[in-house]
């Protein structure tokens, strides 16, 4: 945990490699793996899959991104940002060894023990990936106390597919992996179309499983409702919500969505605990 | 004096207009020395409508206050009109927004009224006391009586009624469609003594004043949020990217604030001091605006927001506009 | 705990008694009054005030504070912490503004504490001014408190002609009054107080029945009722900044040079700003979203978290609102919509 007697001071963090996820450009995506520059931070950190960090430079800001690594990453943190204003633009500028502030761990985080012994199925658009990477990796980490793992992941074009070469790892070890492009392109073996048809075609069972989504809220909208026609329970769909954020602790007031802090009481919710509140989708 | 029946009758005739989506007028509000701004939708509501010298608020500001809804896809966007209550001194806003083409002539029933003063509520205050009580008022050519639940109290109009009032040449609408009241007599003049004395001050004085007044600033932005000309889409001030002005209030934030939007309201500002009026610190915004207003006046022979068929100030070049004020 | 008084024409010498304290008091620039540290207590006047126009939360929580100070291209960042040996009181500050505090406790209490506001609270005595004629937009009983309320003070004064009474509540209180000199009161100046307390009470102008109202705001999320209020709204900070119980912030980074700063700043849910997504997204993107988080977060959102109205009944929101949007008009107005919502459902 951070520095308990404020809050608001960051964690130094070396960056040990960074690397492109997709094209250069506006709204790339750039993966970080960072350590503390004070290792011994390592002996009071803790984190779990879901969890989300304010990641910011120096002379910029900070801004919320979840930890797009596992718990059973260790040694560690990964955060994949797309790159998108101000916070962003500048975290793109940095290179391995430089540095950043990392504020964390922040937020709840999905309800991992209490899934144990059930199916999962990761539903993901886009950058919406990163933080259903850490629940992946977590379940093949920890193999045995879960049923059957799915991966269903999709993005407007393959370039634009996060975390590429893990999914055929995925599938090396047995894990059924189903990708999509929503527009035709050469040589693309896969789906083409949106995540939420390619949904329906894989069609998982509801029974004793889990599905966890996240992406642009269009696709967490279709992709809810689709479930729903499944068979999925309110109560068995979690997806995370995002806000503008600047203190990530439940006080500078911005992030709620009705009564509920998406920096605290988020950003893991059940579908079940965001039909009750209209301004979720909002 | 605008009679109130006539003024609702012409409300709810503009709304039952086909092409009028809403229409902004005045009511009572639930206490104190200022009318409420009404933005009605349905010709039921236009019995609430009032005008008097409570109707202190230029209304002109909230044409491009309403928010642009997205359009639903195959949906025709709804281009009806507003309809909005303009006082003389506020139809310099309209006569300035269409001049800059902030919108179309097409897109605004005026309704204009010709204004015998409103009155300032600070000074009311200090006459009055403060009220928890509905208030009511009307003017006359020397006095104000001013109804507080009942109780009756009259007043010189110089004592009661807006600086702006008092200073006022253009009490009937520079534009309307309809005029509701019989147009009257100019009863003041503007010699920009106000402007005299603040020149009068010596640069560290000046400096004293403006560091004391500019201290007091809470950024809260309500001058820029209630003046009819500050309405652009993404203000430079509160824009996050790039970020030109800081958040931070300190005198040196807080000075280029108020300098930038004195500026940016150079041949713009009509006057109305909204600005100043709605200030909760007090700070004499009218000053910078005023010595602008004067120096535009005598440099440019130009007057903002009274020639409907004119250009914008700095969109216009004469060969013999002075350069002296280039550094 | 102790009853003192003193002769109000000694207010300035008890002021400068105060030596281990800083003193905060009432100072007026032409109308507006803030609460300043006090450099002059012979300036200090506490008649003809009715509250100050900007709260008093910017003694615990300043409009800009800066949280922690850094070299650019360095990594050390150095924590700007309020010194916590300081010792402050402030003198006059009216009840309504002393329960908002208690009020916002809740929130830089929970989960992760805020040091920089503890540190403060925890280091300033509030000594109150109870409030005689209360101003004609108050409705503090309506949500908890009174023109003589004790509630979040150390000690409350009562102005009675020409003594101040004071009444020390707490260790702090007391220590005020030890410090300042004063003298014991008596039965005589108690009993005035309390008859002062009461008249005001039934002064006050304004009122509202907050019963159900936290549960049938959520209920009328979709109503149109809303747009009555935020057609006018001009979407300034004015409620917010003004109001002492809002608290929330902003944070920015800022540099001279290579000295850089991570501050935070009052920010308004009244700000199209506050909550657009850097993709231009905004969850709120009109007035009717922000002018219904405003009132709901204050009467439906908070009390669900904390159990307690974000509202003093200070009336300054209502004041200064410079198109009347009047917060009792619209809780008003919601129980009206309220009944027609739960008639139709």
């Amino acid at each position: 945990m951070m520095d308990e007697s404020n809050p608001y001071l960051p964690y130094i963090v070396r960056i040990e490699d960074a690397w492109y996820e997709t094209p250069v450009g506006d709204r790339a995506v750039k993966t970080f793996r960072v350590n503390f520059t004070d290792e011994k931070v390592w002996d009071t950190w803790s984190h779990e899959p879901g969890n989300c960090a304010m990641v910011g430079r120096l002379g910029i800001g900070e801004s919320m991104f979840c930890i797009s690594s596992s718990p059973t990453e260790e040694g560690y943190l990964r955060f994949s940002i797309m790159k998108a204003g101000k916070v962003t633009s500048a975290l793109h500028e940095l290179e391995a060894g430089d540095t950043m502030t990392v504020r964390g761990p922040l937020g709840n985080a999905f309800p991992m023990a209490e899934w144990e012994g059930k199916n999962i199925v990761s539903i993901g658009g886009g950058i919406g990936q990163a933080p259903l990477r850490p629940v992946i990796n977590y379940i093949r980490h920890n193999r045995d106390k879960y049923g059957d793992l799915k991966v269903i992941y999709g993005a407007r074009t393959s370039d634009l597919h996060c975390f590429k070469g893990e999914f055929d790892e995925f599938t090396k070890e047995g894990t059924a992996c189903h990708l999509a492009v929503d527009v035709e392109e050469e040589d693309w073996p896969h789906f083409v179309g949106f995540v939420p048809d390619l949904l329906m075609e894989v069609a998982p069972e509801p029974d004793n499983t889990i599905a966890v989504t996240c992406g642009p809220p269009i696709l967490i909208k279709f992709v809810t409702q689709n479930l729903e026609k499944l068979g999925f329970t309110a109560d068995q769909i979690y997806t995370t919500l995002e806000e503008r954020m600047k203190c990530g602790i439940g006080k500078c007031g911005r992030c709620n969505v009705g009564s509920l802090y998406v920096c605290k009481d988020g950003p893991v919710f059940s579908y079940a605990t965001l039909k009750e509140i209209p301004e979720a989708f909002a | 004096m605008v009679d109130e029946k006539k003024l609702q009758d012409k409300a709810k005739e503009t709304l039952i207009r086909d092409d009028v989506r809403r229409l902004i007028g005045w009511k009572r509000s639930t206490y104190g020395y200022e009318a409420a701004p009404a933005v009605l939708t349905d010709a039921s509501q236009a019995d609430q409508l009032i005008f008097d010298p409570t109707c202190v608020q230029n209304l002109a500001s909230f044409i491009s206050l309403e928010e642009k809804k997205p359009v639903a896809r195959g949906a025709e966007p709804d281009t009806r009109k507003i309809a909005v209550m303009v006082k003389g001194c506020d139809s310099r806003a309209i006569v300035q927004q269409l001049v800059e083409k902030a919108y179309s002539r097409d897109d605004v029933v005026v309704l204009g009224i010709p204004c015998m003063g409103v009155i300032d509520r600070r000074k009311a205050e200090k006459l009055f006391g403060e009220t928890a009580g509905q208030v009511s008022a009307k003017v006359d050519k020397e006095k104000v009586a001013v109804d507080i639940e009942g109780d009756v109290k009259t007043v010189d109009r110089k004592d009661i009624l807006m600086d702006k009032c008092l200073r006022c040449r253009y009490p009937n609408p520079l534009v309307s469609d309809f005029l509701l009241g019989e147009e009257v007599e100019k009863w003041a003049d503007d010699d920009f003594a106000d402007v005299d004395d603040f020149e009068k001050m010596s640069p560290e004085e000046k400096w004293k004043h403006w560091d004391e007044q500019f201290s007091k600033c809470i950024r809260c932005y309500s001058c820029k949020s209630v003046c009819p000309m500050c309405y652009c889409v993404e203000c430079v001030v509160t824009q996050l990217k790039p970020q030109w002005t800081r958040r931070s209030t300190d005198i040196s934030e807080n000075t280029a604030y108020h300098i930038q939007r004195a500026w940016h309201l150079a041949g713009r500002c009509i006057e109305c001091m909204e600005c100043q009026r709605v200030c909760p610190v007090d700070i004499p915004i009218m000053t910078l605006n005023r010595k602008m207003t004067r120096d535009v006046k005598e440099m440019f022979d130009y007057e903002p927001g009274v020639d409907p068929e004119g250009e914008p100030m700095l969109a216009s070049y004469n060969p013999q506009d002075p350069e002296d004020y280039i550094m | 705990m102790g009853d003192y008084k003193f002769a109000k024409d000694k207010l300035a010498e008890v002021l400068s008694a105060l030596e281990e304290y800083e003193v905060f008091a009432p100072e007026a620039i032409g109308d507006v009054l803030r609460f300043k540290a006090v450099s002059d207590p012979a300036g200090v006047n506490l008649d003809d005030y009715d509250n100050t126009t900007v709260p008093p939360k910017e003694l615990m929580f300043p409009q800009t504070e800066t949280l922690f100070k850094y070299r650019l291209g360095q990594t050390d960042v150095e924590p700007e912490l309020p010194d916590p040996s300081s010792k402050r009181v402030v003198v006059g500050i009216r009840p309504c503004d002393a329960l908002a505090y208690t009020i916002v406790d809740n929130l830089y209490g929970w989960d992760f504490p805020d040091p920089y506001y503890q540190k403060r609270r925890e280091s300033t005595t509030l000594v109150g001014l109870a409030c005689a004629v209360p101003c004609s937009t108050c409705f503090c009983p309506s949500v908890g408190g009174a023109p003589a309320s004790e509630k979040g003070l150390d000690a409350l004064m009562f102005d009675l002609g020409d003594v101040y009474y004071v009444k020390a509540l707490t260790d702090k209180g007391e220590e005020f009054g030890r410090a300042a000199g004063l003298e014991a009161a008596g039965d005589a100046e108690s009993k005035a107080a309390a008859k002062q307390g009461e008249d005001a009470l039934a002064k006050v102008p304004r009122s509202i029945e907050t019963t159900g109202i936290p549960e049938h705001l959520p209920a009328l999320y979709d109503d149109t009722f809303w747009e009555q209020f935020s057609d006018r709204c001009l979407s300034c900070g004015i409620c917010t900044f003004l109001c002492p119980t809002c608290h929330c912030f902003d944070i920015q980074d800022e540099c001279e040079s290579f000295d850089g700063r991570r501050a935070r700043m009052w920010d308004t849910c009244m700000f199209a700003e506050y909550t657009r997504h850097t993709s231009g997204h905004n969850p709120r993107p009109t007035r009717k979203e922000r002018t219904r988080n405003r009132i709901s977060h204050k009467y439906s959102y908070f009390p669900e978290k904390f159990d307690v109205i974000a509202c003093v009944g200070c009336g300054r929101c209502i004041k200064n609102c410079p198109v009347n949007i009047d917060i009792l008009d619209i809780l008003e107005k919601s129980k009206q919509a309220g009944a027609k919502e739960a008639k139709t459902a």
